[in-house]
């Protein structure tokens, strides 16, 4: 008689042999890697696959290029125009007239029966600019050495404070390896309130090869003490031979930037255009008038000179894509690998150059660009490019016109001044760009999984991912359910329980 | 609140998963699977679970959208995949 044979005989015991043999092989296999935890190395080995380091600057820069004034910033020019009028320059009446009507409606402007711009909205937007107005006044507008980010690099403590680091110490702090120290600074950075941080060498290229600084020296501090005598008499011969300076003025050489980034809310840029987006932004640079003083601080009590920096003394996108935080973009802003184009960015030169620069990284973000466009299609002012490759010079219709374009430079370039237009409009920094692309995504599993499946796909398949993304209800913009969602206590326990 | 729920999702993916593959275990002790029942009902449950995960992901963050397509692009063709396998595997 044959013994019958049960097919699914797998008892207790068989299946705690099972179980100790599978413990014994993962326990083995993470003690063989003590110093890492074993998900940490499998995330980096995928990230290191998806992303491609670069020696050099990404982009290709043609011997032709010039560095800008800070004045050839559109919003700069536009606000200070009577400034720049008095040095002698020709100022579009066109931008006059938008800038006007952006600082009237920022300052001023609400509207209780739209939806986003009520008096509610309008003080959220107040609030979350007031600590970059108090403490770094004009630098978001490109304008230097003011409050925060002032260029005084003292010596001694101020005796009129009660509590002072702000000066160089005498004595440099010494570290162990260039590793050391970039480890030291960033972590600095995130705990003063970075989200990401890298540094660069200092590159003339991205710095503004002029200022205007229109603000007497007395009136550039945050906390002055009693003016003396010579102070008294600079102000009163004030006037527009004083208003340029450049980097023979500034207190030192820099050697080093060190870029950090800040994510702005995603709630808060889903509601563009508003005055909501615009309080995400305001945030974002009340932390740049903020973060960047700490870090500057910091290094001057290791013993070497720094600056801290908003918007002001150098272009931010190409110094951020340098130290390695991301890529560039069809809207010209940097598509950073953690939160997309959701970021403001800030600087901090210094003299210090025992430290380990980061290299430029690249992701696959020029490439989608080529096809997705949503960003394109999202602006209201028509202002971003909607040509399929990047370029050396602009585009645009008003191309021979643009003197607010950088030449030389291989990206996709925007019209500062439809854009700039459409901020007078609204009275905010609109956003929906941002807001729209593919990038822009809370922080989640599943869209890095996308993001890293799309990196490694060809051209056509970026085409049906931007299609999916409007299809699963991502980027949109002028979405009135988004303001309700901001203000929805649903899902944000504020208490923590 | 003890656990978010990204700590929940995934402690419910991993007991699904777990589910999952004793459930096909099971079943192939029984029917016997072929190459094509293997491929067609693996692949249905990692649909199945990559479905939950996303839905519920998405969830999470505030886009229903995104969750309830997330239900309609992995969720029905996992259903499709599992029905075929059960096809396959029940085929003499």
């Amino acid at each position: 008689m044959s013994e019958k044979k049960d097919p699914i005989n797998f008892k207790r015991r068989d299946f705690l042999k099972v179980g100790g043999l599978s413990t014994i092989f993962g326990a083995t296999a993470l003690a063989s890697m003590p110093k890492k935890a074993a998900a940490k190395s499998i995330n980096k080995e995928l990230v290191d696959k998806l992303v491609t380091t670069h020696d050099d600057f990404p982009c290709e820069v043609r011997a032709y290029y010039v560095p800008p004034r800070n004045w050839d910033h559109v919003q700069t020019r536009s606000i200070f125009h009577k400034e720049v009028k008095a040095m002698g320059e020709e100022v579009d009446d066109e931008i006059i007239a938008d800038g006007k009507a952006f600082v009237d409606k920022m300052n001023f402007a609400y509207d209780d029966s739209k939806v986003g711009f009520t008096q509610i909205d309008k003080a959220l937007l107040a609030g979350s600019w007031a600590m970059s107005n108090f403490a770094a006044g004009p630098a978001p507008a490109t304008i230097p050495d003011y409050g925060t980010t002032l260029w005084e690099q003292r010596t001694k403590p101020n005796p009129h404070a009660l509590f002072d680091n702000d000066y160089v110490v005498e004595k440099k702090a010494k570290f162990e390896s260039k590793q050391d120290a970039a480890n030291h600074i960033k972590r600095a950075a995130r705990l003063f309130g970075a989200d990401l941080v890298g540094i660069t060498k200092r590159d003339k290229r991205w710095d503004y090869s002029k200022f205007l600084n229109p603000i007497p020296p007395m009136a550039r501090k945050a906390f002055p003490g009693p003016p003396t005598p010579e102070q008294m008499e600079e102000m009163k011969n004030w006037g527009p031979d004083k208003f340029i300076t450049d980097w023979n003025d500034f207190p030192f050489v820099p050697k080093t930037v060190i870029v950090m980034a800040f994510e702005m809310d995603y709630e808060g840029f889903s509601t563009t255009p508003s005055y909501i987006g615009g309080a995400a932004a305001g945030t974002g640079y009340s932390s740049m008038s903020k973060t960047p003083y700490q870090l500057a601080v910091y290094l001057k009590n290791l013993g070497y000179h720094a600056v801290a920096a908003s918007n002001d003394l150098g272009l931010s996108v190409p110094y951020a894509i340098a130290a390695g935080l991301g890529e560039n973009s069809r809207m010209g802003q940097v598509v950073t690998y953690k939160y997309g184009p959701r970021v403001r960015l800030a600087k901090v030169y210094t003299d210090f150059d025992f430290v380990e620069y980061d290299k430029p990284r690249s992701f696959g973000v020029m490439d989608f660009c080529k096809n997705c466009m949503r960003c394109a299609d999202a602006c209201p002012s028509g202002a971003i490019t909607h040509d399929v490759n990047p370029s050396f010079e602009p585009t645009h219709e008003n191309k021979d016109i643009a003197w607010y374009n950088v030449k030389g430079v291989k990206k996709y370039h925007i019209d500062a001044k439809k854009c700039f237009k459409i901020w007078g409009e609204f009275g905010d920094d609109c956003g929906m760009c941002i807001a729209a692309c593919p990038y822009n995504k809370p922080d989640f599993w599943h869209h890095r999984l996308v993001d890293g499946i799309t990196a490694m796909m060809p051209g056509p398949v970026h085409d049906f991912m931007r299609e999916m993304d409007e299809l699963f209800g991502y980027g949109n913009v002028e979405d009135e359910e988004a303001v309700k969602k901001f203000y929805s206590p649903k899902g944000k326990s504020y208490d923590g329980h | 609140m003890i656990f978010t729920g990204v700590e929940m999702l995934f402690f419910s993916l991993g007991v699904l998963t777990t589910l999952g593959v004793g459930a096909v275990v099971y079943f192939n002790r029984i029917y016997k699977f072929k190459a094509l029942t293997w491929s067609t009902i693996l692949t249905g449950l990692f649909l199945f679970l990559f479905c939950i995960a996303w839905s519920w992901a998405s969830f999470l963050e505030g886009e229903p959208r995104s969750s309830s397509m997330g239900l309609v692009v992995f969720g029905i063709p996992a259903i499709i995949f599992l029905v075929l396998g059960r096809k396959f595997a029940l085929k003499k």
